[in-house]
């Protein structure tokens, strides 16, 4: 009887090691979508402007920035993998403005007499799916590079200031209660 | 003789229209005063009822007919008869058959309303709209075109915020359409016995004047730009309203093609167009399903082209086991099991059996023809 239990606490602790533990949120980030260094890079940027005046309105408005923001956070990590520095910081503080945006949709939604209980509960999980990725990417990247592009003067990013910068902006979101 | 028919006609109408009442869907708070449950509860009886209801219809539909026939039935009269049919089917209950008019106020609502576009946002979107509780397709962004949308502007502002007003708005601007419909298969086929085909068909009416579908609403756009042909310009816009409306008037572009190419046209773009939209009708299931409105797309077309012989026997046929279609689901109650199987029985048999039949006698005939 002990060794079965001796057997079965041993099976369970190596199930626990083997079976992969998921992310703490449901939210699903989009796969990486068109690269700077692509050719129709910038017509894509484009489009991905214009379709903010297709998603009008406060919830449209709060799906457009908050998709926008899911796509840079994933081009930046993808950019940051590749080491690509600068492309990366850009992207992530592209990122960061379109989830700046998230919020005030919501506030003049609520103004709006919209029930905004879902879309609430979607953002915090989007700034919690949005912090892992940026607690990973802290640990991957250099706290600082210094960017030395030919016939221009260097320039230093603060990549660790902006993933804090990042990080501490999803999580007051997060933390929000409307 | 003919009193006696327009009598009971109109008396057949009214009862259509309490029987619709029985339909009423249980989370329509707004109608919570005539909700019975009657066809949740009382299944049998209300298949048995409404094959009664439409065999009938069918049957004023062909005493119609046979009096135009004889020649006793007057312009005027067939006018007396669409005006009536309007003015008694508006205060039908029009979710009888499919919540499709719920859908096109939801939509309306979540645009004009919540200011949203219906194109991304959905109405389940907006919890606790009251419109939630009977919607059916609340998980679903915009289906039609945005033309569609925008004059759904017209009876949802007439509604002034409350919700039956607004059911009637949108019922009373479908038979505006209905009645425009009529007026251009007239304008079009020149000939009165054409707009009785069309208009006073069981399946027009009860799709446009009781369910309040948006597919007449496309049909005059296509009719208009038919009309005013001549006036080119014209004409290409109001066919473009027209796939704004619904898409499925795409597939008549080689027809327009046509007549822009051509100086005038003869009534054989009737059949050709009738035919594109048969086709497009025919491949519906590839998209969803064949849903019996779905032949209001060709069905004034057709009977512009002809009124007569056994293609207009055929559609009609069609029309009867296209209304018909609704039995199985009305019986069980569930759209799994047998019941697709039993309403693409109810809607190919009767069409083809006559088929064969008229198939077969002419070959009979052809063939004691050539012996003599």
């Amino acid at each position: 009887m002990k060794k079965l239990k001796i057997l079965l606490i041993s099976l369970i602790f190596l199930l626990s090691i083997v079976i992969p533990s998921y992310a703490a949120s449901n939210y699903v980030l989009p796969y990486p979508s068109f690269m700077p260094g692509s050719k129709i890079y910038t017509l894509h940027v484009l489009w991905q402007k214009a379709l903010k005046f297709w998603y009008f309105g406060d919830f449209g408005q709060f799906e457009y920035n908050l998709k926008e923001a899911d796509k840079y956070l994933v081009e930046a990590k993808t950019l940051f993998e590749y080491k690509q520095y600068l492309l990366g910081y850009n992207a992530l503080q592209k990122s960061n403005t379109y989830f700046k945006n998230t919020l005030p949709y919501l506030i003049s939604a609520k103004k709006h007499g919209k029930n905004i209980l879902e879309k609430e509960i979607i953002l915090r999980e989007a700034s919690l799916k949005h912090e892992e990725v940026l607690i990973v990417l802290i640990q991957e990247v250099p706290s600082q590079f210094r960017w030395s592009p030919e016939k221009v003067s260097p320039q230093d990013l603060n990549i660790k200031n902006l993933i804090e910068e990042s990080l501490s902006l999803r999580k007051n979101y997060e933390k929000t209660d409307l | 003789m003919k009193k006696l028919i327009f009598s009971l006609y109109f008396f057949f109408l009214l009862s259509f229209g309490i029987f619709s009442y029985l339909f009423i869907d249980p989370n329509l708070i707004y109608l919570s005063r005539v909700y019975t449950g009657f066809a949740l509860t009382n299944r049998s009886l209300i298949t048995l009822g409404y094959s009664l209801f439409i065999s009938s219809f069918f049957v004023f539909y062909l005493l119609f007919l046979m009096m135009l026939k004889r020649n006793k039935l007057s312009i005027k009269e067939v006018v007396t008869l669409i005006f009536s049919t309007t003015v008694i089917l508006l205060f039908a209950y029009p979710a009888m058959l499919s919540y499709d008019i719920f859908n096109y106020i939801a939509t309306a609502k979540l645009l004009f309303f919540y200011h949203e576009n219906p194109y991304i946002i959905m109405p389940i979107e907006f919890a606790g709209d009251p419109l939630l509780l009977f919607v059916h397709a609340a998980n679903k962004t915009a289906l039609y075109g945005p033309f569609w949308i925008l004059l759904t502007g017209v009876p949802y502002f007439l509604g002034f915020g409350n919700f039956l007003v607004t059911l009637f708005n949108f019922k009373l601007f479908i038979a505006i359409f209905y009645l425009a419909s009529s007026w251009l298969v007239y304008k079009l086929s020149n000939n009165i016995k054409s707009v009785v085909l069309f208009s006073l068909n069981p399946l027009v009416i009860i799709e446009s004047l009781v369910s309040g579908h948006n597919d007449i609403v496309m049909m005059v756009f296509v009719l208009a730009s038919l009309y005013l042909a001549k006036k080119k310009l014209i004409g290409i816009v109001l066919y473009l309203f027209s796939v704004l409306i619904k898409y499925s008037t795409i597939f008549l572009f080689p027809v327009y093609v046509f007549i822009v190419m051509k100086k005038s046209f003869s009534k054989k773009i009737y059949l050709y167009a009738s035919i594109l939209m048969f086709l497009i009708f025919l491949l519906s299931p590839l998209r969803e399903e064949l849903y019996p409105w779905y032949a209001i797309w060709f069905l004034p077309l057709l009977y512009i082209f002809t009124n007569k012989g056994p293609l207009v026997l055929l559609t009609n046929l069609l029309c009867f086991g296209l209304l018909l279609s609704y039995l199985p689901f009305m019986y069980s109650g569930t759209y799994f099991g047998l019941t697709p199987l039993i309403k693409y029985l109810f809607v190919s048999v009767p069409v083809g059996l006559t088929f064969l039949f008229i198939t077969i006698n002419k070959l009979v005939w052809q063939k004691s023809s050539n012996r003599f």
